[in-house]
């Protein structure tokens, strides 16, 4: 297969069959640069980000709209899940535990990342709750092959599991991670850290494939006898907003805490205080960049959720 | 119907349709149309990618393929689209260009 073929490729089935002949003949007069090549990249990634299952392809009505608001929260909820690990990993078993009891402020901004936590657990689950029910219940009456990749999480977490045990394993029978920390046990952990954060990011996108693909808009639920309808997207929006301001929230809370932690300890800043012993310095940087983005993803998708009601 | 429903295929959008004013096109006489008239160039993925949406949202149609290239014409509810934002680009031109002699 040439390169055309694999750029193709790269588009969802349905679309290919619907556009794959006339793409690639367009392909063949002008795929002149590698800026081409990009543009061909994101119009795939848009393609399988937005796709509907049916062949009524990219119908730009409020429901899409909204599920794709919701879907940005929800990856940047799991964003944010991965940075919190962080903000753990840099509290766990750190000087900066005592220091809460005597620095007020450390400890405001540590209890809020714990309120902010919860309330956005809570918003996510309630919110998601008859969406996920509703994508499950489909998955045992239709015979779709994507819905295999709901597995994806499960088979993230498998993943994780055993590198753990193998590092564990290793604990035992080896000396490799007994301190003080060699570079080999540093590229171990930071083999454990890309595992998690590879898994999240697969299970993530496998379930925005998924729920993208699910053409739903009303779900009736057996509720006390009865047979409640509820439109799972708008009934998500809401807890949206809670998921996204408490975001918001642990984020600036998280800045308090780093600022505050490390003016009381600035020689740590040149050690590996890190999560799973990482430089301080490069984890900080990466925990923040990835919050802001999750925060900014999350209100982006507050803002076109608000602009398909407002359009409705 | 809004274009701006597009997101960041809302300008290719109106490029495309605008192309098909005066007829008929396949994917690579919209890219050169456009490249002459503009002098942007969409890059392929971005045209199919406003393509689907204006063909979707019933603002073009396709055409019957010929030698693997498929002509795509604008649909009435397209000829309504274009002319409400080319009038409403034609507005915004005219005050901008007002305010300018005045300024």
């Amino acid at each position: 297969m040439n390169v055309r073929g694999w750029l193709v490729q790269l588009y969802p089935r349905s679309w290919r069959e619907r556009y794959g002949e006339e793409f690639n003949a367009l392909l063949e007069e002008c795929l002149h640069t590698p800026l081409d090549m990009v543009d061909i990249l994101f119009g795939a990634l848009d393609a399988h980000l937005e796709l509907s299952h049916e062949m009524n392809w990219r119908s730009m009505n409020m429901n899409n709209k909204l599920r794709t608001s919701i879907l940005m929260v929800f990856a940047a909820y799991i964003a944010f899940i991965v940075a919190g690990m962080s903000i753990y990993g840099f509290a766990d078993d750190s000087p900066f535990i005592p220091m809460m009891k005597t620095n007020l402020l450390l400890s405001i901004s540590w209890r809020t990342i714990q309120a902010g936590a919860v309330m956005a657990l809570a918003a996510i689950v309630i919110g998601g709750a008859p969406l996920a029910w509703t994508v499950i219940r489909r998955v045992f009456t239709s015979q779709r092959k994507d819905l295999q990749l709901l597995l994806v999480p499960g088979y993230a977490f498998l993943a994780l599991v055993l590198y753990f045990g193998t590092m564990v394993y290793l604990s035992f029978t080896t000396a490799i991670l007994n301190p003080p920390a060699t570079s080999t046990a540093h590229g171990l952990m930071w083999g454990l850290i890309s595992v998690f954060i590879l898994g999240a990011l697969a299970s993530t996108v496998a379930v925005w494939k998924v729920v993208s693909n699910t053409d739903v808009e009303q779900e009736a639920f057996p509720i006390l006898g009865k047979d409640i309808k509820i439109k799972v997207y708008e009934f998500a929006f809401t807890p949206a907003i809670v998921a996204t301001i408490s975001m918001i929230g642990m984020f600036i809370a998280s800045i308090i805490w780093f600022w505050q932690a490390f003016s009381a300890r600035p020689d740590l800043l040149a050690t590996h205080q890190g999560p799973m012993m990482t430089d301080t310095r490069v984890a900080l940087t990466l925990t923040l960049i990835l919050m802001a983005g999750a925060v900014v993803t999350s209100c982006s998708g507050l803002i076109r959720g608000r602009s398909s009601q407002k359009t409705a | 119907m809004n274009l701006a429903d597009f997101g960041r295929f809302s300008d290719p959008a109106l490029l495309i349709l605008s192309s098909l004013a005066d007829g008929s096109k396949h994917g690579y006489a919209m890219m050169s149309d456009i490249e002459t008239i503009t002098g942007v160039r969409l890059g392929p993925g971005t045209l199919y990618g406003a393509l689907a949406r204006l063909e979707a949202s019933g603002l073009i149609k396709a055409l019957p393929s010929k030698d693997r290239r498929r002509p795509y014409q604008l649909t009435a509810k397209g000829i309504g689209a274009l002319r409400e934002q080319l009038a409403l680009l034609q507005k915004l031109a005219s005050t901008g260009l007002k305010r300018l002699a005045s300024a």
